[in-house]
């Protein structure tokens, strides 16, 4: 039976020729992820069972991303009991403070995840796995039946099929795109549901590398969706091949299968996206809100926390200074890149701007527990999301926009479209070929 | 699996629109916030902002019955007090995340059930077997057939949601172990 990639993907792992839509699996996961804010949790529910071990340890993946510098006493507690709980189940492959980074992205660039791969997660941005070509899946507070039994239910997700027609224009960014989508769905000109739907991107996906499809999977995933797909290009199967520790096997979508909705969109005519406070969705285009004056600035999060996102915004920041008043954070994805910056230059680049680098992993992004926003401030981020009080105070203005609108507009200490700054060429030939 | 597990619930319809969210329709967002999952702590407070006093007039056996979009999001407090109370739902629609809550607490549901909300209304006697999704209103002498709980998450219902089931899972584990020395 035709099948679309993530339900190949499903029927490899658990272990049948084929699955459809809707019906009910137990896929065995190549690893199995859990964040430092969800070991607590995990561990006592277990405790109270009287479960003492895992069933697979071995295959158990420790991240320190949420809270990675501990701001508070609470947070230096929890770290503590994470490290004893990795010892006590015997998790190995724990990426403490300064090891790893952001779990959605260093496992891609160490080879971890792979074309092919299916994982367990209990975080619901398990979904960029599908710009590698892999599925993640969430499981929310459920991952602890995962980490006892080595497994859980899975229902097949209807998959959605995302035709890209033409090229995205200069300056636009693959994260513009997203927020579009996000617009279009939402304002109801893309019909589509995305509840527990997988988004499979098709079409004209050669421009889109690794961190654009990165990019491209943190949209649909805040308006629900419960994974994206790209089938793997030639460029991101040799990034694959480089860095792969372990045998996989790449997964495309049969030409016949079956989904949902199909539909196309053209992106040539797309300006850069804002979204406007209150969600991803709330998307315009940057010149309607040129000029609104801004406090707090972020680059970094699972949607633009790659090393390409670093060198778009090195690009635009190179020579310059930021705006009085205004404080940038930037939060590399991943422990590897934050060394890279370091090597090619980019830290003095964001350090002569005056900005500040944070430890590789969420950043403000997770509940603001580093670098917050005051009362009444306004905020331009490449975020996850900007719902109501995610960077802390609730009357906080917080808006979106790709890494380098978010740059120069820190520089300009107001929102500008970006394509009004020249990028430096010489830090723009940094960004990665796949 | 215990063989005395009512899947049939015959009791009174409590109906509700499309489009309920969990937080304020369900129970108040104070509790979600406070991640109280305590069922003694939350049956007192299901439906309290819309109909104040609802579990001492509700009955073990009474069915909720909403329509479109029901419970929106994956928050599981209200599907807890549901589940203490002895009440059944079913619903023309929920959202996956909201559907998994209420597995994971062992709560009898069905979704998926178009239109019934248009042959049931408030205190109708209805009578409904979440097993085969048999749904039959009494009162008005008018049944259907949905789609059931899938086999294969009817053990966790049974075992009264995830922890039920983990802890089945982990005795049935241990008792070969202890019975032979190997498992």
């Amino acid at each position: 039976m035709a099948m679309t990639a993530v339900e190949k993907v499903l029927a490899r792992a658990s272990g049948v020729t084929s699955v459809k839509p809707g019906d009910i699996v137990h896929p065995v996961p190549d690893f199995i992820m859990i964040h430092d804010g969800v070991v607590m949790g995990a561990k006592r529910e277990l405790d109270a069972l009287g479960i003492d071990r895992l069933a697979a340890p071995e295959k158990v993946v420790m991240v320190t991303d949420h809270d990675v510098i501990y701001g508070s006493a609470g947070a230096a507690e929890r770290g503590a009991y994470n490290r004893r709980a990795a010892r006590q189940w015997g998790v190995e492959r724990f990426y403490d403070v300064g090891r790893g980074g952001h779990g959605h992205i260093f496992p891609m660039e160490s080879g971890m995840l792979l074309p092919g791969m299916f994982y367990f997660d209990n975080d619901r941005h398990a979904t960029n796995a599908g710009a590698i070509g892999a599925f993640g899946f969430r499981m929310g507070a459920e991952i602890s039946r995962v980490l006892a039994t080595g497994t859980n239910w899975v229902m097949v997700p209807e998959s959605l099929r995302l035709r890209i027609k033409g090229t995205l224009k200069p300056g636009v960014h693959a994260r513009d795109l997203g927020f579009y989508i996000a617009g279009l769905v939402r304002k109801g000109r893309l019909k589509l549901d995305l509840d527990y739907r997988v988004v499979e991107f098709a079409g004209d996906l050669g421009q889109f590398n690794l961190a654009a499809r990165a990019a491209l999977c943190s949209s649909p995933t805040e308006i629900q969706a419960y994974g994206v797909f790209f089938p793997p290009s030639d460029g991101i199967l040799a990034y694959a091949k480089r860095r792969g520790k372990r045998p996989y096997t790449p997964v495309f979508p049969d030409a016949d299968a079956r989904y949902e909705a199909d539909v196309e969109l053209e992106v040539s005519g797309l300006e850069p996206q804002i979204a406007l406070p209150g969600g991803v969705q709330n998307t315009v285009d940057v010149s309607e809100v040129a000029g609104t004056p801004i406090d707090h600035a972020f680059i970094g999060s699972c949607g633009s926390g790659m090393y390409d996102d670093l060198v778009a915004a090195a690009s635009v920041l190179k020579g310059r200074q930021l705006a009085p008043g205004v404080r940038l954070f930037i939060a590399p994805g991943s422990e590897h890149s934050t060394q890279r910056i370091v090597k090619d230059g980019l830290m003095q680049i964001f350090l002569e701007a005056g900005a500040v680098l944070l430890p590789a992993g969420c950043g403000p992004c997770n509940d603001a527990v580093i670098g917050p926003v005051h009362s009444g401030e306004a905020s331009i981020s490449t975020a996850a999301n900007n719902n109501t009080g995610r960077f802390g105070a609730k009357d906080a203005r917080l808006y979106l926009g790709n890494p380098t609108t978010v740059a120069a507009s820190a520089v300009a200490g107001k929102i500008v479209d970006p394509r009004g700054v020249t990028p430096a060429p010489e830090v723009l030939k940094l960004a990665e070929a796949a | 699996m215990s063989s005395e597990f009512r899947w049939v619930l015959k009791g009174r319809c409590y109906k509700l629109g499309h489009d309920v969210p969990h937080a304020g329709g369900v129970i108040p967002n104070r509790l979600i916030v406070a991640r109280q999952f305590d069922p003694k702590e939350l049956v007192r407070h299901l439906f309290e902002e819309t109909d104040p006093g609802f579990h001492e007039r509700c009955r073990p056996g009474d069915i909720i019955v909403a329509g479109r979009n029901f419970g929106m999001g994956p928050k599981m407090n209200g599907y807890i007090a549901m589940q203490a109370l002895g009440l059944g739902l079913v619903c023309e629609s929920m959202p996956f995340l909201a559907y998994r809550a209420a597995i994971g607490v062992g709560l009898r549901v069905l979704t998926d059930c178009p239109s019934v909300t248009t042959i049931c209304g408030a205190g109708d006697e209805l009578e409904v077997d979440f097993e085969s999704g048999h749904f039959a209103n009494v009162s008005r002498g008018v049944s259907r057939e949905f789609p059931p709980l899938p086999d294969a998450l009817r053990e966790i219902v049974e075992l009264g949601g995830n922890s039920g089931w983990l802890k089945r899972w982990w005795e049935n584990r241990e008792t070969p172990m202890n019975a032979d020395g190997r498992q």
